[in-house]
């Protein structure tokens, strides 16, 4: 981050007095203490935007509340792909959230992808289709690989190809009118190779395992989050074992910075850093 | 449909089939060589190991003004103009049961001397029974596969469904006229608006609702697949039965 100028603290008091936009981008079950840190400096002006992973709007504004009376909370949900500027991502507004705090967010996101507005009891479902999507399509393109070596491509040159047709047909599909149905009956001629893979496809149960697939992974948000509701693990277990994690993987890291806050140093849309 | 009754002959050799002609105002027969003398346009509705003898018997009467329509399964059009006189019309028809309910699907190919009179007069007929298309002989084995035996698999489908709501309460007569009426409803709407059916399907689905919870369930057991399986191994049947 630092390499694209963005600026690096390791006090997250700082970093709250000097932005207005604060992402809030640690693991879930950190999110109640990280709160507790940096409640009495939240001001009526700041933003709050949680992309922690089933921790609720209402949750967060309860803790927020101790210390300001209407805190602007925004909860969003995006993917990975955002690193290449094809996220998926979706948000929510909280109650002292305003349309242009929503819109904001939206501007930002939007640069790196998809945003869009839903209620917040879709969230879940959304981490289950485009939360996780990415890794069933790597999954897939994995797999396809093995198809095309398996038939005699090199793993480089099939790992490319099949990477390329994922992403060509999901731009065909986004700039189509036409249903998802209807594009694949377009490659499919009568008696031909597609056809013939597709079946394979059906017998397989492909698209049941995929439906399984995001319903698992929505079920599976929904009940973290009523773990997270239930705040069970204590502050000091937590910072402990963090802190031994981020001791072995990278003993140069200065400690505090185990509890990472993104930052924005500025309210105005022009100023997006990515 | 198109055609007076009274303009109608059918011949068979016992009175078991020819009631029902009758009945309509049909002109009855048994002798199958006074059709080729009273008619223009013949249609052969044998069984396929009876055909060829009655080709053999109406050969001398077929002349260059008849056309011929083969509607035995199995019989190709090249076995046809083998057993008929050179520069015969003739065309292959394969039809479905629904027919009778003017609903039918029915497919057409036309021999090396039929032409596109011949072709023309024989959809404009039968299109009174349903939908008939003309199509490369080559399909003729796929539509028993989709169609003719297809009728099959909905019936199989709507037992199904009835079954489905009897569990759930229903009393059976009721759950049968409904399932019906649910499969004629969606066919009818297929057709109509000429939409892909998966464009159909999702307008059906509100988002966590009945529907799609019940199309999960047919995912899983690989409906699609099983279908698809179905129409396949009629096809390949149809293409074996037609070598013996």
């Amino acid at each position: 981050l630092q390499k694209i100028g963005v600026n690096f603290t390791v006090s997250n008091k700082d970093t709250v007095k000097s932005s207005d936009v604060l992402f809030l981008a640690v693991k879930p079950p950190i999110i109640p203490f990280i709160l507790e840190e940096v409640g009495p400096d939240i001001e009526p002006r700041h933003i709050v935007v949680s992309c922690a992973a089933g921790v609720t709007i209402s949750s967060i504004e309860k803790k927020l509340s101790a210390f300001c009376p209407t805190p602007k909370v925004i909860r969003c949900m995006t993917n990975t792909p955002v690193i290449v500027r094809e996220g998926a991502t979706v948000y929510a507004t909280g109650t002292h959230a305003d349309v242009e705090d929503g819109k904001l967010l939206e501007q930002l996101m939007a640069s790196v992808g998809f945003c869009t507005e839903v209620e917040e009891d879709l969230i879940d479902a959304v981490t289950g289709l485009s939360g996780s999507g990415p890794a069933y399509a790597f999954t897939a393109l994995d797999a396809l690989a093995d198809g095309g070596v398996k038939m005699g491509l090199p793993r480089r040159l099939a790992v490319r190809l099949g990477a390329q047709a994922l992403l060509g047909a999901a731009k065909m599909l986004l700039e189509s009118e036409q249903h998802p149905g209807q594009l694949k009956d377009n490659v499919c001629s009568p008696g031909g190779a597609t056809i013939h893979a597709l079946h394979f496809l059906e017998s397989g149960g492909f698209r049941s395992l995929l439906i399984n697939a995001v319903e698992a992974s929505c079920i599976r948000t929904r009940e973290l989050q009523h773990v997270a509701d239930q705040e069970k693990i204590s502050p000091a277990a937590i910072k402990k074992t963090l802190l031994d994690k981020v001791k072995q993987e990278s003993p140069s890291l200065s400690v505090t910075s185990a509890n990472k806050v993104s930052l924005f140093s500025s309210r105005s849309p022009s100023s997006k850093k990515n | 449909g198109k055609v007076p009754a009274g303009s109608i002959l059918a011949s068979a050799p016992s009175d078991r089939n020819l009631d029902a002609w009758r009945e309509s105002g049909c002109r009855t027969t048994h002798c199958n060589l006074e059709v080729l003398q009273e008619s223009t346009l013949v249609f052969l509705a044998t069984k396929p190991h009876v055909l060829p003898g009655v080709l053999q018997e109406i050969r001398p009467a077929v002349g260059p003004h008849h056309v011929v329509v083969s509607m035995a399964a199995g019989v190709s059009l090249q076995t046809l103009q083998r057993l008929l006189p050179a520069g015969t019309k003739v065309l292959r028809l394969m039809a479905n049961l629904p027919c009778v309910v003017q609903a039918g699907a029915m497919v057409f190919a036309r021999g090396g001397c039929a032409g596109d009179g011949e072709a023309a007069l024989l959809k404009s007929l039968l299109s009174s029974c349903g939908l008939c298309e003309e199509v490369p002989e080559s399909y003729i084995n796929i539509h028993t596969g989709l169609s003719g035996s297809g009728v099959a698999y909905v019936y199989l489908f709507a037992e199904a469904l009835a079954e489905g709501a009897v569990k759930m309460g229903m009393p059976g007569g009721l759950a049968n006229r409904i399932a019906a009426q649910t499969l004629l409803g969606a066919a009818k709407m297929l057709l109509e608006t000429g939409e892909h059916p998966a464009k159909l399907r999702g307008e059906v689905c509100t988002p966590g609702g009945t529907t799609i919870h019940a199309l999960h369930q047919l995912e899983k057991g690989a409906l699609r697949a099983t279908v698809m399986n179905a129409v396949e191994a009629a096809t390949n049947r149809a293409c074996d039965v037609a070598k013996d």
